[in-house]
């Protein structure tokens, strides 16, 4: 007579690594004797775990945050094309630890380089993360009550800023505003009423707002039915290493390209 | 019968004795005030906050009390301690005051060496803290000698200012201090000289803005679209080069804003 415990035992029967999301010490700790290596994924590493992926966005997403891990773990070279590994996630909040486990099967098809527009762009990823944090707040409040779109083209200022051309006077001239400092956020809600796209330097620095881009927009590839912001953002980044972070104006969605291609969506309403 | 003795006593006693009596118990009460105002002063003024998780207040709070308490304590005592003397020179007892006379002119000094000795050991403590937290972020060991030696140089001057203030002869050791100064001041400024030449420059290219992100430039034979510059260093790229210039050398050789 099979047990509910031995049905689902399948689960995690010849798992080749076992990831934890976030997990408290003590939960860490609970699998020290697990026969297969573990991996943690987790903003802070402060559970002193062997192997670790940091989570720049605690991504509300699930799916996203699983990609990230396991995409972390291969690059890092915790994981192979191949393995399998079970992942202990937190879907729903404030549940304490975990309440899901999931079966993943790792290959090189479930690359969506969602780990690789953190790390490996041109700009650091503390910048990444800074400005998808203002993408989201601007895309939570809006300015006034009233949805507002933004583009942040983020890395590789120099060549981006010869790719534009100035639409008015650039506020940033002359000063020296990075993202992450703190009265950024509202300056910036305050100067997305205006047209055209912020550009953001590998440093974080905010070269120039009021941006109109100038890209090529061959063998761009963004689904349809988003807009000339999205067009141009996705257009720029197949012509520079720059990255694009998007707010759309219409569905309040933050959205991110490298390389011309759509890379994450993230809706502002989960964080 | 009863009366009378106590009477008696009271006569007997000269009245200069009773008037040092009075003034050592205003002493006391005195030296007592003192202590609680200290205390709540201290405390208004946020000194627990501030030296919080200082080695000093750690070792303060093993034996029970604190830091501010033991400051309160010693300028209670150091009222106390004027009392004390006023008492003596009251009761006019002339043996006595040729030994105290000379006690009174070195208490206050010791009282203040004290002081400066607390507050030295603390901010020694502070700074270790501060200059610790400051580097926290650089995963290298070899750092954790840095805030050990602000720590003590903080300690040898709080030293030196008390033995100062008590007339010990500290000339060998401001000697020493001065090498020590010397040999930071000049020797850093020997190991940094690029660096705050690069500085200073970056300074004014960032007030200025001679040239900007975006822009195509040529210093000396390195031609490209400046992509970063900060206060030491400006990024040069071309052609999937990145060139990092410092900045003293965009002033020593000039630099040619290519428009084109």
């Amino acid at each position: 007579m099979a047990t509910l415990r031995d049905s689902l035992g399948d689960f995690v029967d010849g798992v080749d690594g076992l990831f934890l999301f976030s997990p408290s010490a003590a939960y860490y700790e609970r699998f020290a004797d697990a026969d297969v290596p573990r991996v943690v994924v987790a903003d802070e590493n402060d559970v002193g775990a062997e192997s670790f992926v940091e989570l720049p966005l605690e991504f509300d997403n699930v799916r996203d945050r699983l990609r990230f891990g396991v995409e972390g773990a291969m690059e890092h070279g915790f994981v192979a094309a191949g393995d399998t590994v079970a992942c202990v996630i937190s879907v729903f909040e404030g549940g304490g630890d975990a309440d899901s486990l999931v079966r993943v099967r790792v290959d090189e098809a479930m690359r969506s380089g969602i780990y690789d527009l953190f790390t490996d762009s041109r700009a650091e990823p503390g910048v990444i993360r800074d400005v998808f944090e203002v993408a989201i707040d601007l895309g939570k409040k809006g300015q006034k009550g009233k949805p507002v779109g933004a583009l942040f083209v983020v890395g590789d200022a120099g060549k981006v800023m010869n790719k534009s051309r100035p639409l008015s006077y650039n506020p940033f001239e002359k000063s020296h505003v990075h993202v992450g400092d703190p009265i950024v956020n509202v300056m910036l809600k305050e100067f997305s009423r205006l047209d055209g796209a912020f550009i953001v330097s590998d440093s974080g620095k905010i070269v120039s707002a009021y941006r109109y881009l100038e890209p090529s927009a061959e063998g761009v590839d963004i689904p349809k039915g988003l807009g000339a912001r999205h067009m141009a953002g996705g257009a720029i980044t197949r012509d520079t290493n720059a990255i694009a972070i998007v707010l759309s104006e219409s569905d309040g969605m933050v959205r991110a390209f490298k390389g011309g291609t759509l890379i994450l969506e993230i809706d502002p309403e989960g964080y | 019968m009863q009366r009378g003795t106590i009477r008696e006593v009271l006569a007997t006693v000269p009245l200069r004795f009773w008037l040092a009596f009075g003034t050592l118990v205003v002493g006391v009460a005195l030296g007592w005030l003192t202590r609680l105002l200290a205390r709540r002063v201290l405390r208004r003024i946020g000194v627990p906050d501030a030296i919080e998780g200082t080695a000093f207040e750690r070792t303060a709070r093993e034996f029970g009390t604190s830091t501010v308490d033991i400051l309160a304590a010693i300028a209670g005592y150091f009222v106390f301690g004027i009392a004390v003397f006023a008492a003596v020179a009251v009761a006019e007892i002339q043996y006595v005051a040729q030994f105290w006379n000379a006690v009174a002119g070195f208490l206050p000094q010791l009282f203040f060496a004290v002081i400066v000795l607390i507050f030295g050991v603390l901010l020694g403590d502070k700074v270790e803290l501060v200059v610790s937290e400051r580097f926290r972020g650089l995963k290298l060991p070899q750092v954790g000698v840095l805030p050990l030696m602000a720590k003590y140089s903080v300690f040898y001057l709080a030293v030196l200012i008390a033995l100062g203030q008590v007339g010990v002869a500290t000339g060998a050791l401001i000697v020493l201090l001065a090498a020590y100064v010397f040999a930071i001041v000049f020797l850093g400024g020997l190991a940094c000289r690029h660096l705050l030449s690069a500085g200073a420059v970056g300074a004014y290219l960032l007030l200025n803005q001679p040239y900007t992100i975006g822009d195509e430039i040529r210093v000396g034979d390195v031609r490209g679209i400046v992509q970063e510059m900060d206060l030491f260093v400006t990024h040069v790229e071309a052609d999937g080069e990145e060139y990092v210039v410092p900045n003293s050398k965009v002033f020593t050789e000039g630099f040619v804003r290519v428009r084109s």
